[in-house]
Formats: C-alpha cells, sequence, structure tokens
C-alpha cells in the first residue's frame, strides 16, 4: 500500500519554491494551501510569519447579515465572487457602527461608544483609547430611549496606518465636531488632539507624514514621527463646500490624488419621490414624501438596476451573480421603507504640490480607485486582472443620509470613470449596522497591542 | 539531442558551453543560452565549464525543455537590444510588442505538461537559478490551485497528507471559514 502511494508522488518542493508559489495566492487559497501538507504548511506559516505573502491583495466587500449571526463578518471576495464568513470576537459585529478600514482591520465603535479594532482574518481584537480622553468633542451620557446613535454623533472616520518610528501602527480619527483631528499611537492611554484646522474628511498616510484632507480641498500635512506634530498646509482652499465624500488618495506612481464623489437624491416621479432636506432643527436630514417602495423585479431577487443604469458595459465579472451564491438577505425584511441615493459622478484630480492646485484626471488607464468607509485605495489594474481599470468600486459613505434613513438602500458599485455610467455589485444589502466597506484581507497579527 | 545549441546562429561566434545531465547526455549551448542560469553564469566566471557542466539533478528529458525555454528567451533578449538602437521609438515598441507577444505564446505552448514534468520543471529551474523559468512555471502551479480544497490539491498533485490530526484541528480552529 504505501509503495503504490510513493510511486505516484510527485517530488518535493523545496520550502524557498514552495513560498514561491503560496506567496502569489489571495489569502484564502493561501490558507488552503497551506493545510495540504507538512511543507505546504512550513511555506504558509514561513510567509504569513514574515509577511512576504501576496500584499496587494484584493479588496474584498465586508458586511454582516442577520442570517449569517451577530458576530459574523460576511467577506465577498471580488476575485473568486463567494462570500466568506468569520467570526468575530464579542461585543457582536451587528450591535457596533463601523468607523473604518485599513490595511486590514475594521475600526469600531460599540455601544459604549469605545473604540475597537478588529482584524476579521486573523480573529485578533484591540481596544483604542477611551472614549473619554477625545479632547473637544460632543459627548453626552446616553439617555434611556435615546433615538439618537451618539456614535454616529461622535465619529467621522478613523485610519490606521502603520507607524514607521516605532514600528507599530497609529491610528487617526475625525470626530464631531465640526470634523477635527486626533490620533494614538500604539501603547497610548489618550487620543491627542491635532489642532486648529477642522472640516476634515479623509486621511492619508506617507513617509512619516499624515496628509488631511477638508471639505473644502484644502489637504493639511501633519508630521508625526517627531515627539511635537507641525502642521504644513499643502494646498488651501480649492471649492465651496457641497453635499458630496471627498477622499484623499496616495498614487502609485507618486503624488498624491484628491476625488470628489458626487451624490445624488433621483426623485422617480415628480412628486411621489421622497424629498430630502436638512433640518437645522433636528440636526439631521428628513424626508418628504416618503413612501413604501416594492422591491424592484428585474429578474433576479434583490438585484436593484436604476432606471438610468443600462446593461451597457455588463461584463464585471460574475458580479450580477453575487446573489445566488452569496445570501445576502436582503429579502428577509420583505418590502422595506427605502431612499435611494446614488453614486452620480466621481472626479479625480491629481494635486500639483508646487503650483497648489489641482489636475483634473479624466481617466485611470492602468489603476482603480475603491472608496468607502475604507482607507481609500488607488490600485494597479495589473496585479487584479479580475478587477476592471479605470473602474471606481465604490460603498456607501454618506453619513448624513444613512443616520437618518437607516433603512435606505445602500449605494454600492463600480462606476466606469470614462462614461460614468454604473453597475451594483451585491444589489440591495438593507442591513443596518455596520456599514458595508472595503476591506483588504490581512494575515499579519499585531505585535504591539494598543492599550486602553 | 546533443546538437540542442546549432541553431543560434546569432551567437554562433560566441563561446559555447557543453551541459552534461544526469543520464550522461551532453548537451552544447551558447554562452548567452546558458547564462540565463546564474547557477552556470557563475560557473562560467570562476572559470570552471572546461570540459562541459556536469547537472546530476537535471535529467536528460528536462534539461532538454530548459534549454529550449532559455534559448527562446535569449534570443528574445538579444533581439530586444539589437532592436533598440536600428529603430525609431515607435517601431521599437512595436517590435517590442511582437516579441513580449510572440514569448507570451512561447510560454503558454511550454507550459503544456504533465504536472510531474511541471514539478521537474521546477526543481530544475530553481536548482539552476533561472528566474524567468521559476517565475513561469510557480505561477502556473499556484494557478492550479485556486479556488482548491486541500484534498483536491492533495489529489492532483498525489501529495500525501502528512500533517498530525493535532495540526489539522488547529488550523481549522485558526481559519475554519476558508474551509467552508
Amino acid at each position: 500500500m504505501e509503495l503504490e502511494t510513493l510511486v505516484g508522488t510527485l517530488p518535493g518542493l523545496p520550502l524557498d519554491v514552495l513560498e514561491v508559489i503560496l506567496g502569489s495566492l489571495e489569502i484564502p487559497d493561501l490558507i488552503r494551501a497551506g493545510s495540504v501538507c507538512c511543507s505546504w504548511r512550513a511555506a504558509y506559516t514561513s510567509l504569513r510569519d514574515l509577511g512576504r505573502y501576496k500584499q496587494s491583495q484584493t479588496p474584498c466587500l465586508f458586511y454582516s447579515s442577520k442570517s449569517a449571526g451577530d458576530n459574523v463578518a460576511c467577506l465577498y471576495s471580488l476575485v473568486e465572487k463567494r462570500v466568506y464568513k468569520l467570526t468575530l470576537p464579542e461585543p457582536p459585529i451587528r450591535s457596533r457602527i463601523l468607523i473604518g478600514s485599513s490595511n486590514g482591520w475594521l475600526i469600531t465603535a460599540d455601544e459604549r461608544l469605545e473604540l475597537l479594532l478588529v482584524n476579521p482574518v486573523t480573529g485578533e481584537q484591540i481596544a483604542l483609547p477611551s472614549v473619554v480622553t477625545i479632547e473637544h468633542k460632543v459627548y453626552r451620557e446616553p439617555e434611556i430611549h435615546d433615538r439618537n446613535d451618539l456614535r454616529e454623533e461622535l465619529y467621522f472616520k478613523a485610519f490606521l496606518f502603520p507607524d514607521l518610528s516605532s514600528g507599530s501602527y497609529i491610528v487617526v480619527l475625525i470626530h464631531h465636531p465640526y470634523y477635527q483631528l486626533s490620533f494614538a499611537r500604539a501603547g497610548d492611554d489618550k487620543w491627542t488632539w491635532m489642532p486648529p484646522n477642522a472640516g476634515y474628511r479623509d486621511c492619508m498616510y506617507m513617509d512619516g507624514v499624515l496628509y488631511a484632507l477638508t471639505k473644502l480641498g484644502e489637504i493639511d500635512a501633519f508630521d508625526l514621527s517627531g515627539s511635537t506634530v507641525t502642521r504644513t498646509v499643502i494646498v488651501g482652499k480649492v471649492k465651496d463646500y457641497i453635499y458630496e465624500s471627498m477622499y484623499i488618495i496616495p498614487s502609485p506612481w507618486g503624488g498624491l490624488l484628491q476625488v470628489w464623489r458626487i451624490v445624488d437624491i433621483p426623485r422617480h416621479e415628480v412628486g411621489e419621490g421622497p424629498e430630502i432636506f436638512y433640518a437645522p432643527d433636528h440636526k439631521g436630514w428628513r424626508v418628504k414624501n416618503h413612501r413604501v417602495h416594492e422591491l424592484e423585479d428585474s429578474g433576479a431577487p434583490g438585484i436593484l438596476k436604476h432606471p438610468e443604469q443600462e446593461d451597457e458595459d455588463c461584463d464585471a465579472p460574475g458580479i450580477e451573480h453575487a446573489l445566488e451564491q452569496g445570501d445576502v438577505d436582503v429579502l428577509e425584511n420583505g418590502p422595506a421603507t427605502y431612499v435611494k441615493y446614488i453614486t452620480k459622478k466621481i472626479q479625480v484630480y491629481k494635486v500639483d504640490m508646487v503650483g497648489k492646485e489641482l489636475v483634473k484626471v479624466y481617466c485611470l488607464p492602468e489603476h482603480l480607485l475603491f472608496l468607502g468607509h475604507n482607507q481609500s485605495l488607488c490600485l494597479c489594474a495589473e496585479e487584479h486582472p479580475q478587477l476592471k481599470a479605470n473602474h471606481v468600486y465604490f460603498t456607501d459613505d454618506h453619513k448624513e443620509l444613512i443616520m437618518s434613513f437607516k433603512d435606505a438602500n445602500r449605494d454600492i458599485g463600480v462606476l466606469n470613470l470614462e462614461n460614468h455610467k454604473r453597475k451594483e455589485i451585491l444589489s440591495k444589502i438593507w442591513c443596518d449596522l455596520p456599514c458595508p466597506t472595503w476591506i483588504v484581507p490581512n494575515l499579519t497579527k499585531m505585535n504591539s497591542a494598543f492599550r486602553k | 539531442m546533443a546538437s540542442a545549441g546549432s541553431g543560434d546562429e546569432k551567437a554562433a561566434a560566441a563561446a559555447m558551453i557543453t551541459l552534461i545531465s544526469s543520464d550522461n547526455e551532453k548537451f552544447e549551448v551558447t554562452e548567452a543560452t546558458a547564462t540565463l542560469s546564474q547557477t552556470i553564469r557563475h560557473m562560467i566566471e570562476d572559470g570552471c565549464t572546461d570540459g562541459g557542466v556536469p547537472l546530476p539533478n537535471v535529467t536528460s528529458k528536462i534539461l532538454a525543455r530548459v534549454i529550449e525555454y532559455c534559448k527562446k528567451h535569449a534570443t528574445a533578449a538579444a533581439g530586444e537590444e539589437g532592436s533598440s538602437s536600428s529603430f525609431s521609438d515607435a517601431a521599437f515598441l512595436e517590435v517590442d510588442r511582437a516579441f513580449l507577444e510572440e514569448l507570451e505564446e512561447f510560454d503558454d505552448a511550454f507550459l503544456e505538461v504533465d504536472r510531474a514534468t511541471l514539478f521537474d520543471l521546477i526543481l530544475a529551474a530553481n536548482y539552476l537559478d533561472i528566474k524567468g523559468l521559476l517565475n513561469l512555471t510557480c505561477q502556473k502551479v499556484a494557478d492550479s490551485v485556486k479556488g482548491k480544497t486541500p484534498e483536491q490539491i492533495r489529489e492532483m498533485y498525489n501529495i500525501v497528507n502528512d500533517l498530525t490530526p493535532e495540526e489539522e484541528a488547529e488550523i481549522r480552529r485558526e481559519t475554519q471559514w476558508a474551509f467552508e
């Protein structure tokens, strides 16, 4: 018997060769290949521990669903067009809100308003400095039957960046009021406020410097490598404020990109569609003519087709079939009340650091963008053959709207920068909390933990 | 078989190297072809190629394939070098693209081998330190395991599962999600 097995056995491959083979795989494939036999396992362990596996992992769509369970994170793989379900530590992920997603970590706020980092792939979870140490915050004790989610009133967006000076990590937080910045390094027991500017919308980190973008298109640079933080204005005000999402991204060819995303709230029929307006009395968005919509029947369950979005350019590989495989429980709530708001246009600008101005970019022939609650990404199309160049993969981050309409259907899709046509990815995701977002899977364990 | 290098007229004037397979077959190749292998390049630099280079880890069957790969890629490299000085930029790009397409076609056809040969080619590329061939063959294996379960991978490559039940249990405990 043993002889028979041996006759058919291929020669064993040395460890360095197995590392080359396994080192080109996406994480789910890497994990499976790493459990084939002892030598393949050794290659997996070495790649994981030294962080030498494929670093340009393809982003997955993170979401939760009632049917999967309160502690389960669903990761939809754009490569495999299937869903993975990962059980996360307490408290239940569905009881948290999502503040950010960077380098494989979700940044979440629990019901006590405390911030937790969690890596769905490793199950590792780290508590950040307490909410009470944030300076200049909006904070009040939750009242019984408090209808407003205090977390939404306090947090806007957070980021986790590798801190080169300490070899560990740094978390940057945009918080209310006025979208101010604070940060905490690994081991800090409190947040450090970064005055004096405000109105921040997005951040990126490059070579020890934090770049923060405001709603007016201003870019402030903060040198975080020393003990005192210094601020430099890279670009001044370039626009007036309008309601749109704004992003700052390091571009793969060097320099910075600014991206503006315009959201539209279409009225389907004049006089019947919901009208959304900002109500200063309520400090939030309200809706008029709110009515109950049936799920639109477009052949497949839960697939939403916007009237303006036709079937042109519908070869986004397999994306439309996701629902069959990925039991997104969009239908479990049955007909629902919802408000449609959709990404209408995405405009990319190159930041001219010398001239301190923006230069319009009409296409990204070799790149693609990932925008949403996540750390904004610009990826090389060549490294992601399953994704489409010159397209923007986006998730919902219209916070003001989400706050008021928790049951609104999500604005998730792919937009072609050439013609601004959009396609759905995972059709309707009704889940209220936490908000779906992009996550780049990461197998690396955090070495030095944050202290609370 | 023994005249594997004779068609390479471009480098005919260059020094020839004799490679000797594990089953004692001799292959004469140009230095340009042979030096795609870093292992052989170092031997040439050290002047220890007189009387042929014995390759006790590579059979004649596999060595013939490896030489086929090296000749093609050495020719392509030489062609690129030559074209860069004698063509305009646009013409150069055109030639460059044609070369790349031809090379890609060659590589695709080259990989049409059974799995045992593929593994032997990987081992030979690793031993001879031929980076392009190693990456090409490893990528082929990587592509073949995508979306497969460990059981399917073992079956595909006749790999015996020598993990202990405890190790398997630990893997499942840590990363069960990837197996569902």
